[in-house]
């Protein structure tokens, strides 16, 4: 691979990884995605940089030729709508755990103030539907 | 435990006389229908706990629980004799065994999450219901036995004292001795505590310890930002933001029942997650101090 792809591309990495870090800060991205997602373009960015272990993975894999530049377009648009899914199935995942911890504060709340709540709640009913 | 509080020794709330509710003549005693399965009577060295009485501070106490059946009894039995003038919260994350019916009959103070959300938000929920019922202190304990009520008095003390905004209740800032632990995790737990060394200045010995006192002032920085377990993540978050975070030494016991939260998968997802949010940690306390202009 020549100088100017592996540059390219180890930018492109660089970039996703910033915007995986940042997507996990601002709680977009769960953690634990974050943290697949920072170990491999990590991984790669020090395969490309690196020519023997480029070589390496080469010889190991069996490959002929390195990549085409068709199939790591192609690799970084599946990363990218990776990341935006799962960003979304993030949002869902928080818009759910807030809804659950409001009820239960809500329950508690009036359990505290007036002693009911527990017993007209439909906690079991909806536990056996989750 | 007993033996450790000898001037205690308890009567169900129909035991007591009618004319038992006076705190002066019978003692230390909470006239409330939350209190009223174990109602400590005072002895005479009942002083740090007539301090707590007097202390205008609300304190809740929050346990988070999930599958907790064989020990949740007694450890809200435990709570309720040993600081019976705190609030008691138990956060039940989704329980799939008994321990919902159980704390109901119990009659504790629970809020249910309806799915288990984790250890980290059970936490999330028990600082934002002190945040919303105007608690000046939290104080979270481990509902599998672990840790001892008695020791919570004291650790409560000493916040007041020393005037920590954080305290944990440390199982090694005395001894420094990990060597009761199992390999994997004595590697994490120096992992962590010299990774806030390092970004702090300031050793935390026991990073993961489940015991922690919480003032009103973290509430809000720590319902702002999200944490994976409010473990070493959290401790950096709050000391970049100028928080003080102290440890207090304390001893647990052995684990009543059942396993750790942690698998021998979360042994190696925990260290990668938190040595992230560590990370992001120190980022986002920065760009936090920076939209207050601290």
């Amino acid at each position: 691979m020549t100088v100017q792809g592996i540059i390219i591309l180890d930018l492109i990495g660089l970039v996703l990884l910033a915007w995986t870090l940042n997507l996990v800060r601002q709680n977009r991205l769960y953690v634990g995605y974050g943290v697949i997602f920072v170990f491999a373009i990590s991984t790669t960015i020090l395969i490309l940089s690196v020519p023997t272990c480029l070589a390496f993975v080469m010889r190991v894999v069996g490959a002929i030729f390195p990549v085409s530049a068709l199939t790591l377009l192609a690799f970084c648009f599946i990363v990218f709508i990776l990341i935006y899914v799962l960003t979304q199935v993030t949002l869902l995942s928080n818009r759910l755990a807030v809804l659950v911890q409001e009820l239960a504060i809500k329950q508690a709340k009036e359990w505290a103030e007036h002693g009911t709540g527990r017993e007209d709640s439909h906690a079991p009913e909806a536990k056996e539907r989750l | 435990m007993l033996g450790r509080l000898p001037c205690l020794w308890f009567k169900t709330a129909r035991e007591l006389p009618s004319e038992a509710t006076d705190i002066d003549r019978v003692g230390l005693y909470r006239h409330s229908y939350r209190w009223a399965l174990a109602v400590p009577c005072l002895g005479t060295e009942d002083v740090k706990m007539k301090n707590l009485n007097s202390s205008p501070n609300r304190v809740l106490l929050a346990i988070p629980a999930y599958n907790e059946e064989v020990t949740i009894d007694k450890v809200v039995h435990s709570v309720r004799e040993c600081v019976p003038d705190f609030d008691l919260l138990i956060v039940d994350d989704g329980s799939r065994d008994a321990t919902g019916q159980i704390l109901q009959h119990l009659g504790v103070l629970t809020a249910t999450h309806l799915c288990n959300l984790g250890y980290g938000r059970a936490i999330q929920t028990a600082i934002k219901y002190a945040l919303k019922c105007n608690y000046d202190v939290l104080i979270t304990l481990d509902a599998d036995g672990q840790h001892a009520p008695e020791q919570v008095p004291d650790l409560y003390q000493e916040s007041i004292n020393a005037g920590w905004d954080v305290l944990i209740g440390s199982r090694y800032v005395k001894t420094r001795d990990y060597s009761q632990v199992t390999l994997g995790r004595r590697i994490g737990m120096q992992h962590f505590s010299i990774l806030v060394k390092l970004i702090t200045g300031q050793r935390i010995y026991d990073t993961t310890s489940g015991l922690k006192l919480m003032r009103r002032t973290v509430f809000e920085p720590l319902t702002h930002w999200h944490f994976v377990d409010f473990h070493a993540e959290a401790i950096v978050y709050l000391m970049r933001l100028g928080y003080n975070i102290g440890e207090y030494p304390i001893t647990t016991a052995e684990r009543m029942h059942g396993q750790s939260m942690y698998s021998t998968l979360s042994h190696l997802k925990y260290p990668l997650k938190t040595s992230m949010m560590i990370l992001l940690g120190v980022i986002e306390a920065e760009l936090t101090r920076r939209r207050m202009n601290l």
